[in-house]
């Protein structure tokens, strides 16, 4: 029989035990407080569990049997509040939708290890933009816009990037890199290097950096979260280099059976279980907060073990929340727990009230994206050799403001890489899942002969401008679908934004000359699609959004510590969030950056969280816990 | 496809077998021709014959292991044998055996097929089940639908929950107009009462109904529709007509109803199971089977990563080819590598060697 189990009460819970927990655990135990991590899943030990095992395409890539189970918890979806919502029945090749993370770590066990800061405009974007442009000009390209800035300057979160960056050892090399730009001489991206080098180059990076080099363009080496040298980090823990086994990225993202991958279980929760005042509480699922509305407290959280026992996390007087869960999780437990303030959309108004859910954006290219493509006359190896995130060069120069968007019907612009390892991870399952009715007969079999082995590699973009957030975007609670638990799962309600369909439309067209440049033979630009034209499918689902961080009350965006200090990891209201629930949160804008740079771009407020709960803690008093220095 | 055929084709390791032994006796010397022999050349004679017994011993040892290995891992845990006859037509269609190499034939692609819908993938056991089961594509110029919620989601307070008040929600789907400057342009969006995902994808199987459900009528509607449509059983048309029939599938040319489509257990076609969806699974699964390690029992003797220039878990020099990840990766032309597989690789790292 299940029971109700009261566990002792400490300084800080993290709910969730991702990138952002890591940090908060790692900074918090070295202050000297008492840190409680709950997970849904297990504690994986990447030697063991990975080493012999992870090579493994049909049970990693379809039966996804690292990550988080559908019957537990599934998502549904649709492109419209008018539409009944369809729920993720199954995991199919290419990737869609899921939440994948299950365990510590959280889906950092399976991305490429793509990574990059965002820049000083994506932070500004709302003000640069009405200030350069209009104030009219973003409501007139992105019906039922809904943009906001972030709380802070680039230049205000640059610190907490650098100790990102050494904390989970990130690759790249920022000569010759944005700093570069003209328009940023008198505010550069970065004040120090990332901590490690770039991995090699290959032959077609090599030639996209002195092909766009000789074009008045910045190339940069990509930059990649998987370690390109052996290395201790700030919280001397140590990381063993990248083997380049290639079974890293590609659409299946397999676990890192060396660590040399960033990732919490492998960087930051290591030091924190080592200081003795962290405790790991795996296979655990946070199903509630109690807040209460008197002192605006969040008093405990609550879960189940797997026996079906609810156990309750108790706090310190003094002590605080901090949700790391991944966003559509974060948004649902507060949903579920009546903390904060739901959005709600009315489609009658174009408009919404409320906040949490609000501002969903998604930071990845919708498939059917316009793209230009050729060959080069280079071959190279296609199986899995290499891994997901080096070997090439990229560039901004395309990206952000950086180019005159006058007279154009789009805002931002698009990272430009080349060079990528081919095989960075195998690509049989997502080619027998992406299958259509050509992929049938003798003529269809003969074009897949060796074609692991390219005698010609081919080289292209698909630009992707930034999915704008709109009233019309949001994440709230499914009426008919429940959990395992019997709680109602998270509804995602999105369709694509203009900005993304004209940015790809004018920037292929950029990008174009780039590859004849390069002496591609064969160019074809894919034929723009029009807005709102293909909101069918979902393949690449990075969300962003939804529990933005900001400045502005009335866009839910703001909270009390803003207005009291400056700390802004608040979003909401005092009078319905608790004032000791903290969250790094999800990123307010998206950019024309990789889908995994949004991680990049979060990395920083799990630092800037942990700094203003030291703070808090530092200073609550029991007569007084709302009190922030 | 008769069963005489499948046979044959499970004994691709016999014939291999068979060539060694009609190799070992050619080399015997005819002696009963040779009346001047000399006792050395007896002796000779004498040893090599031993030589070639042990040989023959050794061959037939291995035809044993063999036919071993053909009875334990040939078997089928869950086609029943009318699925197995045409399912083998369907398969060697998508990827065919021919003069550009081996097909799922040699593959075992039934097998993989065959072991998939015995075990998690056919009990969808990683997906997610729960009903209501709605039909992707409703378009909205079909009847509004009313769907009950969850009762946990009605007494959660208004607005996250329904507030106890709102027993069910109803769905129109709309078309609404956006209007999107420099230059100004109008756009109409039609959503349906349901999204219209790609066939494939993880919102578009709604069935209330496992996989392995799902392929059994699948497999029986498919078999109406040759009858109905080219008179014959699929297994003995022709392989052009063979073809035009999965094709037929892809297009939802057998018949479907309009949706939304209450998929039931009917037997009677492709009434009330979308026909493009069915023909979306055996594509893929047939694909899959071929490329896909031999532990799941398809991709044989890797003949599907040999075909596409795979190297499994090779990573340069697993057959001592002394190539490093390092040079492959940034290499400017590729690299054949023989491919090994994860049972190779396991063995090799646990000390087995390769």
């Amino acid at each position: 029989m299940s029971a109700t189990i009261t566990e002792p009460a400490v300084d800080v819970v993290c709910l969730g035990v991702g990138y952002m927990s890591g940090v908060v655990a790692a900074e918090l135990t070295k202050a000297g407080y008492t840190v409680v991590g709950i997970t849904k899943g297990p504690y994986w030990d990447y030697v063991n569990d990975f080493s012999m095992t992870k090579y493994d395409e049909w049970g990693v890539g379809l039966g996804r049997k690292y990550d988080s189970p559908l019957p537990l918890q599934s998502t549904t979806i649709r492109n419209n509040s008018s539409q009944f919502a369809l729920p993720v029945r199954r995991y199919t090749m290419p990737i869609q939708y899921h939440a994948l993370g299950h365990g510590v770590g959280g889906a950092a066990q399976h991305y490429g290890g793509g990574m990059g800061r965002y820049g000083p405009w994506a932070y500004q974007m709302k003000f640069l933009t009405d200030g350069r442009y209009g104030s009219g000009f973003l409501g007139n390209i992105n019906p039922q816009d809904d943009t906001h800035d972030w709380p802070l300057t680039y230049l205000e979160y640059e610190p907490y990037y650098k100790e990102w960056e050494k904390a989970h050892g990130i690759c790249g090399d920022y000569n010759g890199s944005p700093t570069n730009l003209s328009s940023d001489t008198n505010n550069p991206w970065m004040s120090a290097n990332y901590p490690l080098p770039p991995h090699p180059t290959t032959p077609v990076g090599t030639l996209f950096q002195s092909t766009v080099q000789g074009m008045g363009y910045h190339p940069f080496p990509t930059v990649s979260a998987l370690a390109s040298q052996a290395y201790t980090n700030q919280y001397g823990v140590t990381v063993n280099p990248c083997v380049y086994d290639g079974y890293c990225g590609g659409p299946c993202d397999y676990a890192c059976e060396t660590g040399a991958k960033a990732n919490a279980a492998y960087r930051t929760i290591p030091y924190a279980l080592n200081t003795g005042k962290f405790t790991l509480v795996t296979n655990a699922y946070v199903f509630r907060l109690t807040y209460n509305s008197t002192t605006h407290q969040i008093t405990d959280c609550h879960y189940y073990d797997g026996h079906g026992n609810v156990h309750v996390q108790p706090i310190n007087p003094t002590g605080v929340f901090f949700n790391g869960m991944w966003g559509y999780n974060m948004i649902r437990l507060m949903l579920l727990s009546g903390v904060g303030n739901p959005y709600v959309y009315n489609s009658s108004t174009g408009m919404g009230t409320g906040t949490v859910g609000r501002g969903l954006t998604n930071g990845y290219t919708p498939n059917k994206g316009t793209s230009v493509s050729g060959t080069l006359s280079i071959g190279a190896n296609g199986y899995p050799a290499g891994n997901g995130a080096g070997g090439g060069y990229s560039m901004f120069d395309l990206m952000d403001d950086n180019f005159d968007h006058t007279n154009l019907n789009f805002i931002g612009g698009t990272l430009v890489s080349a060079g990528g390892y081919q095989g960075s991870g195998p690509g049989n399952i997502t080619f027998a899942g992406g299958v259509g009715s050509s992929a049938m007969g003798g003529p269809f079999k003969a074009t897949q002969k060796d074609k692991y082995l390219l005698t010609k590699v081919s080289v292209g973009t698909t630009p992707f401008t930034p999915d704008l957030p709109t009233y019309m975007n949001y994440i709230d609670l499914d009426p008919h679908y429940t959990d395992a638990y019997g709680d109602p799962i998270s509804r995602i309600t999105h369709d694509w934004t203009p900005n993304v369909y004209n940015g790809a439309a004018y920037l292929v067209n950029q990008c174009k000359p780039i590859l004849t440049q390069m002496g591609a033979t064969n160019i074809s630009v894919g034929s723009a699609v029009a807005p709102y034209s293909y909101h069918t499918d979902w393949w690449g689902h990075h969300l962003r959004g939804g529990l933005r961080v900001g400045t502005d009350p009335n866009a839910g965006t703001a909270t009390a510590w803003a207005a009291l200090s400056g700390y802004n990891q608040l979003y909401f209201t005092s009078n319905t969030t608790g004032l000791n629930y903290f969250a790094a949160g999800e990123i307010t804008n998206t950019t024309g950056n990789n889908a995994t740079a949004g991680t990049h771009a979060a990395g920083p407020q799990s630092y800037r969280a942990a700094e203003g709960i030291v703070k808090y803690l530092q200073n609550a008093t029991t007569s007084n816990v709302n009190y922030l220095a | 496809m008769s069963k005489t055929s499948r046979r044959d084709f499970l004994k691709f390791g016999l014939a291999a077998a068979g060539s060694a032994l009609a190799a070992s006796a050619v080399e015997i010397p005819l002696l009963s021709n040779q009346y001047s022999s000399l006792k050395n050349q007896l002796d000779t004679a004498n040893s090599n014959l031993s030589s070639t017994t042990s040989q023959l011993s050794a061959a037939n040892s291995q035809v044993s292991s063999l036919k071993g290995r053909v009875n334990s891992l040939v078997g089928f845990t869950h086609l029943s044998i009318d699925q197995q006859q045409l399912l083998e037509p369907v398969v060697e269609t998508i990827i065919p055996s021919d003069s550009t190499g081996p097909g799922a034939k040699e593959a075992g692609v039934i097998y993989f097929i065959d072991r998939q819908l015995a075990g998690d993938y056919g009990l969808s056991g990683n997906m997610f089940m729960d009903a209501p089961h709605i039909q992707p594509k409703i378009p909205n110029t079909a009847p509004a639908i009313s769907v009950n919620t969850s009762s946990a989601w009605n007494q959660l307070a208004a607005p996250a929950g329904g507030g106890g008040t709102t027993p069910s929600k109803t769905y129109t789907g709309a078309s609404p107009m956006f209007t999107v400057a420099n230059p100004t342009t109008t756009y109409t969006v039609n959503y349906g009462i349901t999204a219209t995902p790609r066939v494939g994808s993880g919102i578009n199987y709604q069935y209330p109904i496992n996989m392995r459900e799902f392929w059994r009528i699948g497999l029986l509607a498919l078999q109406k529709y040759s009858n109905n449509a080219y008179s014959a059983n699929f297994q003995t048309l022709s392989a052009t007509n063979q073809l035009k029939v999965l094709n037929d599938l892809w297009n939802d040319t057998p018949a479907t109803l309009t949706p939304p489509l209450r998929p039931a257990d009917d037997l009677t076609g492709f009434s009330n199971l979308v026909a493009s969806d069915f023909a979306y699974e055996l594509t893929f699964m047939t694909w899959s089977g071929f490329l896909m390690d031999p532990l799941y029992g398809g991709n044989q003797d890797m003949v599907g990563w040999t075909y596409v220039g795979y190297n499994g878990v090779n990573f340069g020099n697993f057959y001592g080819e002394g190539l490093s990840q390092k040079t492959l990766m940034v290499a400017s032309s590729p690299t054949r590598l023989k491919p090994a597989s994860l049972a190779q690789y396991q063995n090799a790292a646990t000390g087995g060697g390769a």
